[in-house]
């Protein structure tokens, strides 16, 4: 039994891969393109920073540092989430309809029948040179217990991420079109995370800590490596969470897609 | 117990009722209109084993949303279904190893790669055992004549190739059942024969049992046994394709050759049709064989004018279906 | 001419528009929130200074609110052409008794005037009410940076339309069209204010049609210009549209070629 899901989860990966290499110029094109992309908020703190030298405490590489995780993070999750991303419309094509028909997991078919790499290599190579870049300028002694520290911060931060899309992907059972909902609770928090908090409003702090919690894939694992100044205002716990954070909320998120599935209404035409 | 029960389903939809024009779209942006459509009304029908049922209708008739209900994409809002021994909607992952569904306007297959690796991946989604995967490919292949495009890129093929691909692919894993939403849709006259041949030899050698919607009467009269026609959400006929003629095709038509130019008086209950034939020597006489007996007309035409050659015909299934729809029939 | 056409897809993409209502509703949700963070983290990065090399925080939060608010009016499809060249109707289209360029514009035209009322005009009051912005520094100035807020839509569409030609040759232009976006992102003044940018930069913006599309109009806004420089930066904004579109029209012309020799 499992021998045989590794097997399918292999030949879905084959065909993704295969398609992938059918257009190689722009397959290189298009990853350029998302770190490009992605490198616009970087490029513009770098001018920044450099008008401004340091924000709310926060010089140039340790701004970059706190970029780095959610980049890096980023770039895992997608490999596992792209379908949860374009879950929208995978159901409006009627492709969700074939998933029905087949005799597997629907979630297992939506994760593991595509994958984005172009995403993930912009994004996480991003992430990896923001690391690069940073991470020895930033003060940061590292040890083994500091590179656990890390590695469990990016398996948390990928599972928080992953459960905010798989809870979007199922309100999209409920509503035609959730591109808006996804900009407003992924994107634009995403872009105000790369900040460090403590210089919004309360109300926004309150949102990302509590409702989209990207402060704990990246700004609360930050402090803890980095300990500056605007810590002070947060509960010294927080730097811990990120773990419990994901597992938890991928749990919920993962009950709430199995309530809604069954209010599935096909698209029809 | 029949192998498809299907008992009093119904299904709705709700739609978005847009208004027209500027304020309707600025009323519609604060407050939404939305109306229920009923897409199937309390639909009950049995399938047997075997069976080569023809399931048509009008468009928006609620054949697409039926054939969805049938194959578990789709929850009934009341009613039930049984397929073999399962309910599709809540038997999912254990029901649809037995099933294979063909949607003609929408295909499985991978658009960039060739045909061939659409066909390995569904060998280990469903779990086909190699052996079984050869013997089934190897068949249809040579059967449909697939051959010199399976290692071709599905974006290069015609439709015609496309459609034949995507019924290989419904079937790879050997269904009891295959349900074809418009199989031969844009397929050309030789590919359409093709697939209808195809899918009478799989039906009669394995006993797959079919259920079929098509716009293409030729794909039901030459495939066809059976034929449930359904129109705004109900189910209006259920038979054999015969039966629908003796039932339904109640107008007869006599054409009739005269040896020279003749003129015919009125005959009651007759419509007489001049025919543009052998320079209108050639006349149709049309009527309902409750009305007339065909005899009487016989003998009337035979002993007043000088008849060279006289032919009965019965209506086309098509002509029968068309009237049907548009409420030219009384259906009970 | 007749413009009656153009008229019918100026309402059709008007009307298309407001086909998603929830989605709407967000979009403006989420325009108002972008505004309200930058703002957050200027007021974090001036620390309570009073200005910082001449520019105060109040030019800041007006720049930001006009060149966002601009942005979300200049919403330009840039997949248009390369959508027709994609699915192959663009041989259709161009058999049409109308000019292809022209429904471009109108159908743009009816996305512009629906953002303006949609988008820009409830983001816009809303940040007034909770940011402020400063006021125009005169009548004349406010009228002034209308018409050079027009030929700033001019110049970011001409970019558009040249990147879109490119979809004749290339597979997939979505790529292209990032990248431009990144530069437009970067060097408009979006992101980070163009006084902000380090001297060299500067230069490099000199020889960019980027500054014309929402910095040039904002800076007339809040009086920045003294009449001379109004109408040499509005000349260049023209140069700017001319350049471009001639070079867009080249390939347009160049792919129109390609086009009938493939056979579509």
């Amino acid at each position: 039994m499992r021998n045989d899901t590794l097997n399918v989860i292999g030949v879905y990966t084959k065909t993704i891969m295969k398609a992938w290499f059918q257009y190689k110029v722009d397959a290189v094109l298009r990853s350029l393109a998302v770190f490009l992309r992605e490198a616009t908020g970087i490029i513009v703190i770098y001018f920044t920073l450099l008008k401004f030298d340091s924000l709310n405490g926060w010089n140039m590489y340790e701004m970059f540092f706190l970029f780095s995780l959610l980049f890096l993070t980023y770039g895992i999750m997608i490999l596992f989430f792209t379908g949860l991303r374009d879950f929208g419309r995978t159901v409006r094509d009627g492709s969700f309809d074939r998933f029905i028909l087949r005799p597997r997991g629907l979630l297992f078919q939506i994760i593991f029948v595509n994958a984005d790499w172009f995403a993930a290599i912009g994004h996480g190579g991003l992430g990896l040179v923001l690391f690069l870049i940073s991470a020895g300028k930033v003060g940061v002694s590292w040890n083994l217990g500091l590179a656990l520290y890390y590695i469990v911060t990016i398996l948390g931060g990928v599972l928080i991420q992953g459960a905010i899309f798989l809870f979007l992907a199922t309100l999209n059972i409920y509503l035609m079109e959730t591109n808006s909902l996804k900009e407003l609770f992924y994107w634009n928090m995403r872009k105000f995370a790369g900040y460090p908090i403590s210089v919004f409003h309360k109300s926004v702090q309150a949102l990302l800590i509590y409702v989209v919690p990207f402060a704990f894939v990246n700004y609360f694992p930050c402090q803890f490596l980095l300990r500056k100044e605007d810590m002070g205002q947060y509960p010294e716990i927080f730097m811990y969470m990120t773990p419990f954070i994901g597992v938890g909320m991928f749990a919920v998120a993962y009950l709430f897609w199995k309530y809604s599935i069954r209010f599935y209404k096909s698209s029809g035409n | 117990m029949s192998l498809i029960e299907v008992n009093n389903i119904s299904k709705s939809y709700r739609i978005n009722k847009r208004p027209k024009g500027i304020p309707g779209m600025l009323a519609n942006l604060f407050v939404p209109k939305y109306e229920m459509r009923q897409a199937v009304k309390e639909v009950s029908f049995q399938i047997e084993k075997g069976d080569m049922v023809g399931f048509i209708g009008p468009n928006g008739a609620g054949k697409s949303t039926t054939i969805k209900m049938l194959s578990g994409i789709l929850y009934p809002d009341k009613g039930e279904i049984k397929v073999n021994g399962y309910v599709p909607y809540k038997q999912r992952k254990e029901y649809v190893g037995s099933i294979g569904v063909v949607f003609g306007q929408k295909s499985q297959l991978q658009w960039d790669l060739p045909v061939i690796d659409s066909f390995e991946l569904l060998k280990a989604i469903y779990r086909i055992p190699e052996e079984k995967y050869r013997k089934n490919l190897d068949r249809f292949v040579q059967m449909l004549d697939m051959g010199n495009f399976l290692q071709q890129p599905v974006r290069q093929l015609s439709l015609g190739q496309r459609m034949r691909a995507d019924i290989v692919a419904a079937l790879l894993h050997s269904p009891e059942i295959v349900f074809f939403d418009e199989p031969t849709i844009g397929v050309d006259v030789v590919g359409k024969e093709t697939i209808r041949n195809f899918i009478k030899e799989l039906n009669a050698e394995d006993e797959v049992t079919m259920l079929f919607t098509t716009h293409d009467m030729q794909d039901i009269e030459k495939v066809c046994e059976k034929l449930i026609v359904i129109d705004k959400g109900e189910k209006i006929y259920d038979g054999s394709l015969l039966g629908i003629r003796e039932k339904y095709g109640t107008t007869r038509q006599l054409d009739v050759e005269f040896a020279g130019i003749e003129h015919i008086a009125p005959i009651a209950n007759v419509e007489m049709v001049e025919l543009d034939e052998l320079d209108g020597r050639k006349k149709r006489f049309v009527f309902e064989n409750k009305q007339v007996q065909i005899n009487d007309l016989m003998n009337f035409l035979l002993q007043n004018y000088r008849v060279r050659d006289i032919s009965i015909s019965e209506p086309e299934i098509e002509g029968i279906i068309r009237k049907i729809y548009n409420g030219e029939v009384i259906t009970t | 001419m007749n413009l009656a056409p153009y008229m019918a897809y100026f309402k059709k993409s008007f009307l298309n528009r407001s086909a998603y209502r929830f989605d709407h509703i967000m979009s403006i949700f989420s325009n108002c929130l972008r505004m309200f963070i930058f703002w957050e983290i200027y007021k974090a990065l001036y620390g309570g200074r009073q200005e910082i090399d001449g520019v105060t925080m109040s030019m800041v939060t007006t720049n930001f609110v006009l060149s966002m608010g601009l942005d979300a009016v200049f919403y330009i499809n840039d997949y248009f052409l390369p959508d027709k060249i994609g699915n192959g109707s663009i041989t259709t289209e161009l058999l049409r008794p109308m000019s292809f360029k022209g429904r471009m514009i109108a159908e743009n035209m009816g996305n512009a005037v629906f953002n303006l009322l949609f988008r820009f005009a409830p983001a816009f009051v809303v940040a007034c009410l909770l940011i402020g912005i400063l006021p125009p520094a005169s009548p004349l100035m406010l009228v002034l940076f209308v018409v050079s807020a027009v030929l700033g839509y001019g110049v970011l569409w001409t970019i558009s339309f040249a990147v879109q030609m490119t979809a004749f040759w290339l597979l997939n232009v979505w790529s292209m069209t990032t990248i431009k976006n990144v530069f437009v992102n970067v060097l408009s003044g979006t992101m980070i204010p163009l006084w902000f940018m380090p001297d060299w930069m500067e230069g490099v913006l000199k020889f960019t049609p980027f500054s014309s599309i929402y910095f040039t109009p904002i800076q007339i806004y809040l009086g920045q210009l003294e009449p001379g420089e109004i109408a040499i930066k509005c000349a260049i904004q023209l140069l700017w549209i001319g350049v471009i579109y001639v070079v867009g029209d080249i390939l347009w012309k160049c792919g129109q070629k390609k086009l009938v020799v493939q056979g579509g």
